[in-house]
């Protein structure tokens, strides 16, 4: 079994195609964070529904948007397995080894591996953007107006006058700290990569049922993002059991970031056993139907 | 080069390879191979041979494990493909629809596969060496030539020094250098004694082209419509058809008058002298004694196709493509031996 996931690795750093994935997945996490951190005005979220640039809740918003990179590692998944079958490397591959149950559950390792990866590579970017964030000292004051409520003002001056302006007109002033910054990045961090590798094994179950690369990405990415949307719109209680919602209660700061607070969550634990249940199912269903048929 | 070992000196030697009741349908009606029994010995080449559609694929997918049999079996050794431990190291497939991935390189395509079969990268740059490719080994095989592949997939079969060799149609895509060479090294590696048995190698060969099959084979298994038409020795299957002289010469008419003197039934036919039943070394002299000018003269290599068309009433192949295909190969499978193609002869690797 070694040398099968060995022999996956290789398959994987010998072809370009994994060298883009990783390429576009750094180019959307920079892109997502920075696009989330200088959201005018702040960003929707926690209880006050309004997010000042520099708080903790404004972090949180920050590293959370990561774990879309997900969708990436599902794309991985989905590659690992339907790529052996667009370039016909299935016949060498199962020549060599043909007890197909191994070499799915080779697999199945790799790509949790590679999810992993992936996971650790987002939730790097997200300690970079959180650097810059912080080296910027990004800082916003939250006044209160009579009519119109609480109000955020990005303000663009020096640090010290905007500290000083804000405190004139009695508001709290805000500031990208970096022990704020570590703190929501070391406690969004974990659920994300964990969520990012198991979404690896979703990808890769999809991959082993539907076997055709275009149509598993399709239904994968297109399940995720349209129907799982969908039916947690309407019904919570299912969508709480979906691949996407279970892997957004891996994190823990998921509940108070602004996309998690209007859903209904699993338990971190309940989200990581669905997942995995979902990758495994996925992949046994499909190495004993799919992948037994003859390759011809 | 050639090496014809006599096979039925080793025949109380099991089989390596055993088909009985070997049944494979498709989508519910197709009946693609129809209880094949077949059997395959060590120390020769065994050619498969068979019109297009005969089932030839098929089987050979079966007994590599690729392609479930709906019913019946094949054994390597009394064992199914799916059940040899490591594979790579008793059966090498060289297969026509085996894949590579694009972006990949050839050194790397064969290094994947020796991880899964851990067998050391040293014997990877062997292999390429053995087939020719060392030099563009690290070129990405999106690039190769439909031949470049074909070695490249013979490398692949070769790298766990196999004592079975399987290959289907390994002439398509090798020019006539390469099928040349190809011819001499399946007669090398079915003859080189394997692991601690002096009974050499089993080499299967699948082929539609007949008279190219014809310089390479031993035994012969023809299939027909998915089932078995005939099995044997190549001289045992042959030994009642005819073989005939072709000769082009200006003297065409002195020509046919000096045979039928000689008692030889002679004709024309396309400007040629044909001479059936005969060995050439029954004309040259002939011709010599006449002072005849002599332009060509083949010795017909149709044996085989006439025997097969008599198996499988020419079914399935159309008379003026199989010609066609024939002829293309007939020059230079009939004219003097090709001078040593590109990659090294086999014989400079007999470092087992």
């Amino acid at each position: 079994m070694l040398r099968l996931l060995v022999a996956e690795i290789r398959k994987l750093w010998t072809i370009w195609s994994t060298y883009v994935l990783v390429g576009i997945l750094v180019v959307v996490d920079l892109l997502f964070g920075f696009a989330i951190a200088f959201a005018p005005g702040g960003r929707r979220g926690g209880t006050a529904g309004i997010v000042p640039h520099g708080s903790t809740q404004w972090f949180t918003n920050v590293f959370s948007v990561l774990d879309n990179s997900r969708l990436l590692a599902l794309v991985l998944g989905v590659l690992v397995i339907t790529g052996e079958y667009r370039h016909k490397t299935v016949t060498p591959t199962f020549l060599a080894e043909p007890r197909r149950g191994r070499v799915v559950t080779a697999k199945l390792g790799i790509g949790f591996g590679g999810g992993i990866v992936l996971g650790a590579v987002t939730m790097l970017m997200g300690l970079i953007v959180g650097l810059v964030l912080v080296a910027l000292k990004v800082h916003s004051c939250v006044t209160y107006a009579p009519r119109v409520g609480q109000l955020v003002r990005p303000l663009s001056v020096q640090q010290g006058m905007a500290k000083a302006m804000c405190s004139a007109q009695h508001g709290v002033y805000f500031v990208a700290s970096a022990h704020t910054m570590w703190h929501d990045w070391s406690r969004i961090a974990p659920g994300v990569v964990l969520g990012t590798g198991l979404f690896a094994i979703y990808g890769l179950g999809l991959g082993a049922l539907l076997k055709n690369q275009v149509v598993a990405i399709v239904v994968g990415l297109g399940f995720t993002l349209v129907v799982e949307t969908i039916i947690g719109a309407i019904w919570p209680s299912i969508g709480e059991y979906l691949p996407g919602q279970a892997a957004t209660a891996l994190e823990d700061a998921a509940r108070t970031s602004f996309r998690g607070t209007d859903m209904q969550l699993l338990p971190w634990w309940g989200g990581a056993i669905m997942l995995l249940v979902y990758g495994v199912a996925l992949a046994f269903v499909g190495t004993s139907t799919t992948l037994r048929s003859d390759i011809t | 080069m050639r090496i014809s070992i006599d096979v039925t000196e080793i025949e109380p030697d099991m089989p390596t390879i055993q088909a009985r009741g070997l049944t494979k349908r498709f989508g519910g009606n197709v009946l693609a191979v129809d209880h094949l029994d077949f059997d395959a010995i060590p120390g020769g080449v065994t050619g498969f041979l068979g019109p297009n559609g005969a089932g030839k694929t098929t089987t050979l997918r079966m007994l590599l494990g690729l392609v479930s049999p709906t019913s019946g079996s094949v054994r390597i050794d009394g064992t199914d493909y799916r059940h040899l431990p490591n594979p790579t190291m008793r059966v090498g497939a060289v297969l026509e629809a085996s894949g590579f991935h694009p972006a990949r390189t050839a050194r790397n395509h064969l290094k994947v596969i020796a991880t899964m079969a851990g067998i050391p990268f040293s014997r990877v740059d062997e292999c390429l060496d053995l087939v020719g490719l060392s030099d563009t080994g690290d070129r990405r095989v999106g690039g190769f030539s439909m031949g470049m592949r074909q070695r490249l997939e013979l490398a692949r079969a070769l790298l766990g020094k196999p004592d079975i060799l399987v290959l289907d149609e390994p002439a398509n895509g090798l020019d006539p250098q390469g099928i040349a060479w190809l011819r001499d090294f399946l007669k090398w590696y079915a003859s080189e004694s394997a692991g601690g048995s002096d009974s050499g190698r089993t080499v299967i060969v699948s082929s539609h082209l007949l008279s190219e099959a014809q310089l390479v084979v031993d035994d012969v298994i023809v299939l027909a419509a998915g089932r078995l038409a005939a099995q044997g020795k190549l001289q045992d299957l042959l030994g009642g058809t005819k073989r005939a002289v072709r000769v082009r010469t200006p003297d065409t008419e002195r020509l046919v008058q000096a045979l039928r003197v000689a008692n030889l039934p002679a004709s024309v036919q396309d400007g040629y002298v044909v001479c059936e039943g005969v060995a050439p070394e029954v004309v040259g002299p002939i011709m010599v004694e006449n002072r005849i000018e002599v332009h060509e003269m083949v010795s017909s290599t149709e044996s085989l196709e006439s025997l097969f068309f008599e198996l499988t009433g020419g079914e399935g192949m159309h008379p003026g493509h199989a010609a066609g295909l024939m002829g293309d190969y007939r020059q230079f499978a009939e004219g003097p031996p090709a001078p040593p193609a590109p990659p090294p002869p086999p014989s400079g690797q007999a470092d087992r």
